[in-house]
């Protein structure tokens, strides 16, 4: 499962991912990552059963953990499917009986290539 | 049985009696497919007796003429925007044409003329502004008003160029993304698009004009409308149609109506047509049977920014359809840009209007031109090589390699061109060659020049010089006559030199 971790200026230092790695004895697969004036924001992927503890031990060194969905196609979609020859992670597919675009929003990993694509600004990233 | 093909089997008037008295047989172009693949053209001909069409896609050649009513005291608008996009003002006080690729400079490339008119038949408020110079007649200098679809008198969507026959499909060569109105094209042919329904669209079912022409009717953006007759470019020898089409805007949908933002490339309109095709003869219930793979088109490199751009395969709609295209020995991901879903949606919806009465077949007035050509512009006034050229730097071929090296540094060029006698190019030198001979422990100039030299001629054109120095990645081109005697030389600085003087 993705979840989306922040941190604020303060612990922005602190090398709390790899320290909650050590700690559960767990995979994290860090897809995207951005630090700035607000902070850090992180993108990590946890074991779906490993999910709690791990968010849990992000909030006790101060990490706010957010388990979300990151993407959302809106009713101006057209199914046209440009998106889908952009997306790196095959989220975005074609329900070839209906012919309806539509998102695996678990997959979405929010690189965002797709959303400058959309003729319609159909897809929007949720942050 | 057999019958002359062309052979009428029945008359328009009989399929609207049918219509009238629900017992008319109406299938999509989909359908008439596998129809036709059962049971054969002269079996489909004889049960089918409309085939309907669908497509829903970016046509940027489309707008809408709206009239607004006076004012009072009266204006006679000379700049109008609606939501900051500006309309086309040329004619009568109050008329105006609103144009899908218009930007509204405040947001440009997200909000445009396709935007307004979605926003107009979703019943939106629309914000106007407009000035004029006032006249006797029209003394008013400005309006500022807010108003709706419903406030106008006349909204009629007019497009000067819909429904393609077909179109080609694109992928880019270079080694960055571009963003065409083909969409947004990931570098080393990272993916494709293309555009177009293939089988439901309404041209590729009457490829020869025989039904639809002046005065068709037509489903229209959710409404009824009807063909104007051939739309601007159209090119019917090469399969290559188009429509000029009109309705009446108030009784149309947002959903087949809608504004499109193309990044880099500017705004669109995304416009729903679906013409119904009666099967008059055995002929056309075999046309509207065609197959996807039937379409042939080309996937062309939109890498290439020229008004020809090269061909990287021939490919047709079956194999555009599937998703993945074969380039250069690997699988790319394909999809359209416009709407498969929309386009067998509008087929339907004309079926079932047909189906239940509320739609008619119309015979046109006039068929569509077989023999217009699309012809490309003629530019005047542009620059040509010996107009633009410099004098040329020369040595002989018996000069040694310092002679020359000597001369580029005295004469402050980069190349030398290398003559005979009777001044014939030989051979091109650069200072690069130089340094190179230099480095390497040459001694001759023949040993050190290029003897294939990329030559122009004096009367070839400044985008030709471009496009010759591209493609060989120079930055040089001798200018030669007709006997290969040199006459100047064309350089990239002079190039530069020459555009920087343009007025743009």
């Amino acid at each position: 499962m993705k979840v989306e971790l922040r941190f604020d200026t303060r612990i922005v230092n602190e090398p709390a991912i790899t320290s909650v790695a050590l700690e559960k004895g767990v995979l994290l697969n860090i897809l995207r990552a951005q630090v700035d004036e607000h902070g850090g924001r992180v993108l990590l992927e946890i074991p779906d059963d490993r999910v709690d503890e791990v968010v849990e031990a992000f909030e006790r060194r101060g990490v706010k953990a957010y388990r979300r969905t990151l993407v959302e196609i809106n009713d101006r979609c057209i199914s046209c499917g440009h998106c889908i020859t952009l997306c790196p992670v095959e989220a975005l597919y074609r329900d070839e009986l209906e012919l309806t675009v539509r998102v695996d929003a678990d997959k979405c990993i929010q690189c965002g290539r797709c959303v400058d694509a959309c003729p319609m600004r159909a897809i929007i990233l949720l942050i | 049985m057999t019958r002359n093909k062309h052979g009428r089997i029945r008359t328009i008037e009989e399929i609207n009696e049918k219509i009238k008295q629900g017992s008319v047989v109406a299938v999509t172009a989909e359908e008439m497919r596998m129809i036709v693949e059962e049971k054969g053209p002269e079996k489909a001909a004889e049960e089918v007796d409309v085939v309907t069409t669908g497509t829903f896609g970016a046509m940027c050649s489309s707008g809408a003429f709206l009239n607004f009513g006076h004012s009072d005291p009266p204006i006679k608008m000379d700049k109008i925007t609606l939501n900051g996009v500006e309309a086309y003002h040329g004619n009568a006080a109050v008329d105006c044409y609103i144009g899908a690729t218009r930007m509204d400079p405040k947001r440009p490339f997200e909000y445009g003329g396709g935007h307004v008119i979605e926003d107009l038949v979703s019943g939106k408020t629309i914000h106007v502004e407009a000035e004029a110079y006032g006249t006797d007649c029209y003394p008013r200098r400005h309006v500022e008003t807010d108003i709706t679809i419903e406030d106008l008198n006349q909204a009629i969507l007019c497009n000067p160029r819909n429904a393609y026959q077909r179109y080609n499909a694109a992928t880019n060569s270079r080694d960055e993304v571009i963003y065409t109105y083909m969409g947004k094209l990931l570098p080393d042919f990272g993916n494709a698009s293309f555009s177009g329904s293939g089988i439901l669209n309404p041209l590729c079912n009457d490829p020869d004009y025989e039904t639809i022409g002046v005065g068709t009717r037509i489903f229209l953006g959710g409404g009824i409308g009807y063909v104007v007759g051939e739309g601007t470019q159209h090119d019917p020898k090469n399969r290559l149609g188009t429509l000029m089409v009109k309705g009446d805007l108030k009784k149309m949908s947002p959903r087949y109506l809608k504004g499109a933002s193309f990044t880099g490339y500017g705004t669109s309109l995304y416009v729903g047509i679906g013409i119904p095709i009666p099967i008059l003869n055995v002929g056309l219930a075999e046309k509207t049977g065609l197959k996807d793979e039937d379409i042939k088109t080309d996937l062309l490199d939109y890498g290439v920014p020229r008004r020809i751009r090269p061909i990287v395969k021939g490919t047709n709609y079956a194999e555009l359809k599937s998703g993945k295209l074969e380039v250069d020995r690997r699988e790319i991901p394909v999809q359209p840009l416009s709407s498969l879903k929309l386009a067998r949606e509008i087929a339907e919806t004309l079926k079932e209007w047909i189906l239940s009465g509320k739609f008619y077949i119309s015979e046109p007035v006039e068929k569509l031109p077989l023999d217009t050509e699309f012809k490309p512009m003629k530019v005047t006034g542009e620059p040509e090589a010996h107009m633009i050229m410099e004098p040329a730097v020369t040595c002989s071929v018996e000069e040694s390699l310092r002679e020359a090296a000597e001369r580029i540094v005295q004469e402050e060029v980069n190349h030398i061109l290398v003559t005979d006698e009777g001044g014939r190019l030989k051979g091109i030198v650069t200072s690069f060659d130089i340094t190179k001979a230099v480095a390497e422990g040459f001694r001759r100039l023949d040993e050190v020049m290029t003897t294939k030299v990329v030559t122009v001629k004096p009367g070839e054109l400044l985008e030709s010089c471009i496009q010759k120095m591209e493609e060989h990645n120079i930055s040089a081109l001798p200018v030669v006559d007709d006997e290969g005697r040199v006459m100047g030389i064309v350089t990239s600085e002079g190039i530069a030199k020459t555009l920087g003087r343009r007025r743009f």
